[in-house]
């Protein structure tokens, strides 16, 4: 079966992808940082922000409609938890945009503003992956001191997601094309629960697989790998560039729109 | 010099009561490409596990001299490289360079030999230039020839395949025949597909229900035609 990866362009080449991955993670880690901790009122300077990701990936060749499309396949739980600030929070605002101004309660200005750094918070994050292989981003997070457990754990999920992805599918096929009516809630929901238990021992078997294939290769619960890691003056000279541009912003950009 | 593989009055059960391996008495030379045949359920995956020491019944087994148990069980496994049914349960790493390094460098072996090994077994099985894919990103038959490879860069006198065809078009089995047969290891390969024992091996075991129901000589023993029906195989075509 064919998924869509998220990490579909990370084996793409461009100055972007040739980046070490610690200096990437790390700055999109002060990246997030720095925009979640805007206050509630700079919508405007969001848009500023929302440069730097899209210039990664306008420069890492990542394809915009990419980006949205994961962007919205997130955004249903943030625009839930988003949508019941309008609820509790009715104080009248003015909202300043550029050159536009109008009134809203600062209920909704919370939302708008929660919706904004969550667009551009996804859109740093997916211009890391898009632009970083998965194993490389991994060696760069062990690097940085990440227990080697959760290491361990990320890799594995990342090999396993599609195959059980791919094995929910089949599942879901066969139910399909036997379930010729509507058999009620009540029969659905036994289904459903019989078809998770089936997925899980399923799991459950392919892990004591893994088990065997890692102790056929001399397993003794020590992880070694080889680093390829290498940080070079691209990567200083990006480190530098996105420096800039947050301290330009939160000095110089921030004051004149707020 | 030992064989290659040495089994005497080996029985197993599953934890059930199922008698998985009755009495089986079994021994292989160096070089010797042996393929285990039998109807589903006969004891072919079993076996292969009791070689690897993944799996302890009564009576003895030895590979290459040494018998199995739990102080030189890491010997064993540098000696008898083991390749599983499913290729997605053998390929476990991030990248493919990963997989097939995971083995060297468990045994200890410094990074610049670990690289040469990941380069040279990836070269034999025709995957040189896809170090940097992820497992998920490779076709079936490329997945089958990564997880030899996994094998192949752990340098092992022995290398025991489960059911190496399965989900292969003709064309990757083919391939995977050729790559078998340049092989200079001791083979013992788990298949129910009559054509393919054929194709490599010279020397076949025919088990059912647990036991060894014939051992000698593979064109022998698969053209045996009311042996082969009565146990629910086919004579290859």
């Amino acid at each position: 079966m064919h998924h869509a990866y998220i990490d579909k362009f990370a084996y793409q080449d461009s100055h972007i992808h040739r980046l070490d991955s610690r200096v990437k993670f790390i700055v999109v880690l002060i990246f997030t940082a720095v925009v979640i901790s805007l206050p509630p009122t700079s919508l405007s300077v969001l848009t500023c922000y929302a440069i730097g990701p899209f210039t990664i990936l306008v420069l890492g060749r990542i394809p915009l409609k990419f980006a949205l499309k994961h962007i919205l396949v997130v955004s249903p739980f943030v625009l839930v938890l988003a949508l019941s600030c309008p609820l509790y929070d009715k104080t009248p605002f003015t909202a300043v945009f550029g050159p536009f101004t109008w009134q809203i309660s600062f209920g909704w200005m919370r939302f708008f503003t929660i919706l904004g750094k969550f667009v551009v918070t996804m859109s740093a994050l997916i211009a890391l992956v898009s632009t970083t292989r998965f194993n490389d981003l991994l060696t760069g997070l062990q690097r940085l001191g990440l227990p080697k457990l959760l290491i361990i754990q990320l890799g594995f999920i990342y090999r396993y997601i599609f195959i059980l992805i791919d094995r929910a599918h089949h599942i879901l096929r066969a139910r399909a094309a036997r379930k010729l009516r509507n058999l009620g809630a009540k029969a659905e929901l036994k289904i459903a629960a019989a078809m998770l238990g089936s997925l899980l021992i399923r799991s459950i078997d392919s892990a004591e697989h893994v088990n065997i294939a890692m102790q056929a290769r001399g397993f003794d619960r020590s992880w070694r790998t080889i680093s390829k890691l290498k940080i070079r003056s691209s990567d200083l000279l990006f480190a530098l560039t996105a420096a800039f541009f947050l301290l330009g912003l939160h000095f110089f950009v921030e004051p004149l729109l707020q | 010099m030992p064989r290659a593989i040495e089994i005497e009055n080996l029985s197993y059960k599953y934890p059930d009561g199922t008698v998985a391996l009755d009495n089986i008495t079994l021994s292989v030379e160096h070089g010797q490409a042996v393929a285990l045949i039998g109807p589903n359920g006969a004891g072919k995956s079993t076996l292969l596990l009791a070689m690897a020491g993944f799996i302890k019944g009564t009576g003895k087994v030895l590979i290459d001299g040494l018998q199995i148990n739990g102080k030189n069980l890491k010997k064993v496994r540098t000696s008898l490289g083991c390749c599983l049914e499913n290729p997605d349960d053998q390929l476990f790493m991030p990248t493919l360079f990963d997989d097939v390094a995971f083995g060297p460098l468990n045994m200890g072996l410094e990074a610049e030999q670990v690289k040469s090994r990941v380069a040279d077994a990836l070269k034999t099985v025709g995957l040189a230039d896809m170090g940097d894919k992820a497992p998920h990103h490779l076709s079936a038959g490329q997945k089958r020839a990564a997880a030899i490879a996994t094998i192949l860069s752990m340098s092992p006198k022995i290398i025991t395949l489960d059911e190496p065809d399965g989900n292969l078009d003709p064309r990757n089995r083919n391939n995977l025949i050729k790559l078998l047969a340049e092989l200079p290891q001791t083979l013992i390969i788990a298949t129910s597909n009559m054509n393919f024992a054929a194709a490599i091996a010279d020397k076949a075991v025919l088990l059912d229900n647990g036991s060894i129901i014939a051992d000698g000589d593979a064109k022998k023993i698969m053209s045996d035609s009311k042996m082969m029906t009565e146990h629910g195989l086919e004579v290859p075509s």
